[in-house]
């Protein structure tokens, strides 16, 4: 009977025994290698200047994505079509098997085509030299740029069900760090928002990620002190939540030390808004001058039917912060 | 150095529970002829949020009768900055070999690295057997800090444990799985370990649980986030 069961379990792969009950990386070993790529790569995540300070961006959760990638190419065009400055995903974005990570990173590759066309000017073939191949854009400004160097403005937090069936290697191979912050800087204003996105997959921040939070690594030092520009609000991107939507939420958040702990920071950090996913469920809340946002599952599974589980947040230039839940139509047919 | 320092704290942890499993076991149920409990233990451990902690919990029970009873309990956490009390009163209701115990408790908390404080009731029903134990149950937890408040939806208590010999027995050593401890109650992060106990007297039982409490829900079994070691006796008279 036991071998029966396990070779059943075993051989379906969405409730592999193991695959359920053991994430294959663990949150100490994901947040030093994000560390690592993050201060490697620290110029993909460059500061971004925008010439506003009126702008939106957009923010998703669970897409729990299986061949069906149109939930998430709705999301991707969504923003597109509304001129979000960028995409912000609360992770469980994909089962955790390969095909569905090539499936999820073929609609991004599409988006990031269909943005670059839409933001940047392609430089016809033959205006190329003969030693720029393919893929040259131009900026609005005039400066010429690779294909390759457009930063496709997607930024995720890994969730736990990314991590089951070993799915770490799959994730970081397509978003490489699970832990990082940048900042948006607001025309002359002297200004900028702070972007901080955090590894929580886990339930825990784990000790790593204490530490190095406790550093001050996520402080925006730079911009802040050293250069002495004045940071208009603090937004922090989480997979677990921190407050349950009601009594039947049985999904685990935060125990409690790192609940208070956690509360504690983003008072510190100066949070204008938290935005969580994990357990599928709409939450708002203030606590302590900080909005906490849970979002929905955008998925088709999780939410067969059409309905508003995306947030657009809409920073205005009277200093104002609009949250519109915005709605989904993709229904699987 | 550090993983040193740990294993050997761990042995030494440990090298009660190994002796006493030689010897006995024996909990915290009632023999039907003592009226007065005095409880000490220590408990130690490393939180992946507060590093290493370590402090007492002393508690008093008073049988007022065969079936009611009331405690009180007060516990430090050094390094955590954890200090804790509680009140409980109980009603036991016996049905042949088993024990059903109604228990209603109030709990005030100060986590004061965050400084926050966290009040607690909590109403439950624990069905003990000579072999196994359930639990069941609901809080209402509120805390305050950061001059901001909040109640938690209503929390789901639930409790289980296995034993090796029947629960009169002189000795026992058994496993639990559980969603709270003495001085907290979470909604689906639970805890799980080895607990023993053993009567050293007629009036003296020695007893000690070794904890995992990891992060996370059964998705994250393998997500570290406290392991702990508590060792103490009871004394009844």
């Amino acid at each position: 009977m036991l071998l029966v069961a396990v070779a059943t379990l075993s051989s379906c792969e969405k409730v592999s025994p193991i695959g359920v009950l053991i994430a294959g990386t663990g949150v100490e070993d994901r947040v030093k290698m994000s560390n690592l790529y993050y201060q490697k790569h620290q110029l993909d995540y460059k500061d971004q200047w925008i010439d506003s300070v009126d702008y939106t961006f957009l923010v998703g959760a669970d897409s729990h994505i299986t061949n069906d990638t149109c939930r998430m190419a709705e999301m991707l065009q969504i923003g597109l079509d509304n001129n979000d400055l960028f995409y912000a995903h609360l992770g469980d974005i994909a089962d955790t098997k390969a095909e569905y990570y090539i499936n999820l990173d073929n609609t991004l590759q599409q988006f990031k085509r269909k943005y670059a066309n839409k933001y940047f000017h392609e430089i016809p073939e033959d205006e190329l030299s003969t030693r720029d191949r393919e893929g040259l854009y131009c900026t609005k400004s005039g400066d010429t740029l690779r294909y390759e160097d457009i930063d496709y403005p997607f930024y995720p937090v890994v969730g736990n069900h990314d991590l089951t069936h070993n799915g770490w290697p799959l994730w970081c191979n397509i978003f490489h760090s699970s832990f990082y912050e940048f900042n948006i800087i607001l025309g002359n204003t002297q200004q900028y928002d702070h972007f901080i996105f955090l590894d929580t997959a886990s339930g825990t921040l784990g000790e790593e990620q204490v530490r190095l939070i406790e550093e001050g690594i996520l402080d925006a030092k730079d911009i802040g002190s050293y250069m002495g520009f004045k940071c208009r609000y603090t937004f922090v991107f989480s997979h677990t939540n921190i407050f349950r939507p009601s009594s039947l939420q049985f999904s685990s958040t935060f125990a409690r030390e790192e609940t208070f702990y956690l509360l504690s920071q983003f008072e510190e950090w100066n949070v204008t808004a938290v935005f969580c996913g994990h357990v599928h469920a709409w939450d708002e809340r203030d606590f302590a001058g900080v909005h906490y946002v849970t979002l929905d599952s955008m998925s088709e599974r999780n939410s067969p039917n059409p309905g508003k589980y995306l947030l657009r947040v809409h920073l205005k230039k009277n200093g104002e912060i609009e949250y519109e839940r915005v709605q989904m139509n993709y229904v699987k047919k | 150095m550090t993983k040193m320092k740990m294993i050997a704290l761990s042995l030494l942890l440990m090298l009660p529970l190994l002796v006493s499993a030689q010897s006995y076991c024996g909990e915290h149920k009632f023999d039907g002829v003592h009226k007065n409990e005095v409880t000490g233990y220590l408990v130690g451990g490393k939180n992946v949020v507060t590093g290493w902690f370590l402090g007492p919990t002393v508690s008093y029970k008073r049988h007022l009768t065969d079936r009611w009873s009331v405690e009180g309990n007060m516990q430090a956490q050094f390094g955590k900055q954890l200090y804790g009390i509680y009140a409980q009163g109980s009603y036991r209701l016996p049905v042949s070999y088993f024990n059903f115990y109604f228990n209603g408790k109030v709990m005030y908390n100060r986590y004061n690295l965050t400084r926050t404080n966290e009040y607690v009731m909590n109403l439950s029903v624990l069905m003990e057997t000579p072999y196994f134990e359930l639990q069941v149950g609901e809080s209402g937890i509120r805390y305050h800090m950061l001059h901001s408040s909040y109640n938690e939806p209503m929390t789901f208590t639930f409790g289980t444990g296995v034993n090796i010999r029947p629960r009169w027995n002189s000795w026992n050593i058994g496993l639990y799985f559980r969603n709270f401890d003495e001085f907290y109650y979470e909604n689906w992060n639970i805890n799980w370990g080895v607990r023993f106990n053993a009567k050293l007297t007629q009036q003296l039982n020695l007893f000690g649980e070794f904890k995992v409490r990891p992060a996370g829900s059964l998705s994250q079994l393998a997500s570290k986030y406290e392991t702990s070691e508590k060792i103490g006796v009871k004394y009844v008279w």
